[in-house]
């Protein structure tokens, strides 16, 4: 069935699903059925590690999100409806998840692989500050400082304040306007980088469907498109108006969710089911070839404490080994900008991404991604470094720098050390990093060559 | 806890609503008063399950199966202690997200801890208008109307939200307004003068009895 076809398909089943409360949707459906399944399927995570190597687990996890996800549904908030899909559905059409494609154009294309656990194929790197605010006169150069990266592969934009001096608000004409006003200054920007190919996500200020689909022309052949899933597992006319603009242009969706650790889900059990669940359903109903689904942390809004990643470690090792979905890790990290404790964490989800099935390693997002100006591209850069130097080390390698990186930042993450804005730790007019900020860089790095790192 | 409130308590951390229900029959048969089983059962209950919550050793399910439960325990016992309801609920909050932001669970984090610690509380969901915000609050009577984001370009619709309220002379002495989430931080909730910001769910519940005390101060809250 084509995307098309599969789209009707998918609308019909959220107008004719069974009707419920979305309250019983939450309870009777999301977690009632996560409690049965980690039950039935004896899902528990018993390794201290935090690169699990139980591929029995790994396996059972995924018979249990199938059969979670057959039993729950996505819930379409709109029509109040379920969206529903039989097991032997789900595994079908996950069977169509294709393994490659090519994003971005000309020189700057560049290739996106399904990736087995331990797969020496490259991650490519989305070194990209996704949607943290940045006032508009640091607009330019922020960007400018990524995407002059050349191990930058794809490019996912900050969200601006202000558009020529106005507060942008969505669903209204400012935020049309907005939105036209990003990919201009995002297409200019790549030029002036001498990257006009490069893979841009659109478009990150434009929260509605009417701001996102009147600046969809801007899109190129070799961009791809963000659209959220609410969580858990529901959808409305605003996220799904945004699918069907995309199928019918054949564009490729980076979707994603963002369960929130200790919410539905529960503890690290049920989080492992209802991320792989989240990512199937990010296939079926959203149609995302490169879907990311992260748990937050409720408290810290961080996504990698120990349990965060061991939940990813199982849940994506489960999809890598079923389907070939082409994974992204999106990374909040409690270190901001001018801290070792970002480069500890950019080097340990940078671990966690290559050694268990991503494809694409988004971020690193400073100061939980919030804190206005608190970006670089100097984190990129590195971030780019670390994909190519644990293509070249073993899974136990990783797992021993793993356990030395969270040994300096672990205790660091409640602290809340969000450092400094981009214009403290970058020469605003030259764009390049301060001598400080580089230092700090570099004896990171030297430390990480230590752990077993082959870094340039 | 005093011994003859196990089965209560039991009964509401398992989210068994029957028997929770048999269990308070059964306290007040035995004479013990409907105030006394809210404070000296119910609360303490609840405290002891936000107080686990916030070190994740339960989480939000049990939280919302433990609030449905003692949602239906407050039912029967309502009619009971007419005289004495306004002594279990420590303030009335509408709450919902900004108009234009479908990103809920960080709201139902916060509203759930607010039921937890006595607050009653009027969910309005997701993508609340300013003015649907401003009705519920007058409907309901709530001392504080509070509002999360998580998309920047929804903060707009907050700060109009706080200006409906600080703008109506008839509102303003008597409805206080909490903000929230991903792009809010204490300097913005400032500038457009929100009464009180929060980082989480915990920190939300300390701000709300701080702002429900302000307006007692202020003789605005009986």
């Amino acid at each position: 069935m084509n995307n098309r076809a599969r789209l009707l398909d998918v609308i019909d089943r959220s107008l004719n699903g069974p009707i419920m409360s979305e309250k019983d949707f939450d309870m009777k459906r999301v977690h009632k059925n996560i409690k049965r399944v980690v039950k039935k399927y004896h899902i528990e995570y018993t390794q201290d590690c935090f690169l699990s190597n139980d591929y029995d687990l790994m396996d059972r996890a995924w018979d249990a999100a199938v059969d979670f996800l057959a039993s729950c549904g996505v819930y379409s908030k709109d029509t109040g409806r379920v969206i529903e899909y039989s097991e032997r559905e789900i595994r079908e059409i996950m069977s169509w998840a294709p393994g490659h494609l090519v994003v971005g154009e000309g020189q700057d294309a560049v290739d996106v692989y399904h990736r087995t656990l331990d797969d020496t194929k490259l991650v490519a790197n989305m070194g990209a500050p996704v949607g943290i605010p940045v006032p508009e006169q640091y607009f330019e150069p922020v960007v400018t400082s990524y995407m002059q990266e050349p191990l930058v592969d794809i490019f996912n934009t900050p969200t601006v304040e202000t558009m020529r001096g106005r507060t942008i608000r969505t669903r209204s004409p400012l935020e049309v306007l907005a939105g036209h006003d990003e990919w201009a200054r995002l297409k200019g920007i790549a030029a002036k980088c001498g990257r006009p190919g490069i893979c841009m996500q659109g478009t990150v200020i434009s929260v509605s469907d009417v701001g996102h689909l009147s600046s969809s022309s801007w899109m190129g052949k070799g961009d791809t498109l963000a659209v959220g899933m609410i969580c858990e597992l529901k959808v409305d006319n605003t996220i799904m108006n945004k699918v069907a603009d995309a199928v019918l242009h054949d564009k490729i969706i980076m979707g994603y969710a963002d369960p929130i650790y200790g919410g539905l889900g529960g503890g690290i059990p049920g989080q492992i089911v209802l991320t792989i669940a989240e990512m199937l359903a990010l296939y079926l109903v959203m149609f995302c070839e490169i879907p990311g689904v992260c748990p937050t942390h409720p408290l810290l809004f961080v996504n990698d404490t120990k349990e965060q990643i061991q939940i990813c470690s199982v849940a994506y090792g489960a999809i890598s080994r079923h389907c070939n979905l082409m994974c992204r890790l999106t990374t909040c990290l409690a270190g901001g900008c001018g801290t070792k404790t970002l480069l500890y964490e950019v080097i340990a989800v940078n671990m966690l991404c290559c050694k268990s099935g991503f494809s694409v390693s988004q971020g690193p997002r400073p100061a939980t991604g919030v804190v206005s100006g608190n970006m670089s591209g100097l984190e990129a850069r590195f971030q780019g470094e670390l994909i190519r130097a644990a293509a070249k080390i073993d899974r136990q390698t990783a797992e021993n720098v793993l356990r030395r990186c969270y040994a300096m930042y672990g205790d660091m993450i409640d602290q809340k050390p969000y450092g400094l804005p981009f214009w403290e730790v970058y020469d605003v007019s030259t764009v390049k990093p301060k001598d400080f900020w580089f230092k700090m860089y570099e004896e990171v790095k030297e430390e990480a060559i230590t752990w077993g790192l082959p870094m340039a | 806890m005093d011994k003859k409130y196990e089965m209560l308590a039991e009964a509401i951390i398992d989210g068994d609503d029957e028997a929770a229900l048999e269990a308070t029959d059964a306290l007040l048969n035995q004479g013990v008063a409907p105030l006394e089983i809210f404070a000296e059962c119910i609360q303490e209950t609840l405290n002891e399950l936000g107080e686990q919550f916030a070190k994740l050793e339960i989480f939000l399910p049990e939280l919302i199966l433990a609030s449905d439960v003692v949602s239906v325990v407050q039912t029967k016992l309502k009619p009971l202690m007419q005289a004495t309801t306004s002594a279990t609920n420590v303030g009335r909050i509408v709450i919902g997200t900004a108009y234009g932001d479908l990103h809920d669970i960080g709201k139902n984090m916060v509203s759930l801890m607010l039921q937890v610690n006595g607050f009653e509380v009027r969910d309005l969901g997701t993508s609340v208008e300013p003015k649907a915000f401003i009705d519920a609050a007058e409907d309901f009577d709530a001392d504080i109307i509070a509002i999360s984001a998580l998309m920047l370009p929804t903060l707009p619709y907050m700060k109009d939200t706080i200006e409906m309220v600080k703008g109506n002379p008839s509102l303003a002495p008597k409805i206080k307004i909490m903000v929230g989430g991903g792009p809010v931080n204490p300097m913005w909730a400032e500038e457009v003068g929100a009464d009180g910001y929060s980082n989480d769910a915990l920190e939300a519940v300390t701000k709300a009895r701080e702002l429900v005390a302000e307006l007692e101060k202020g003789g605005q809250k009986e």
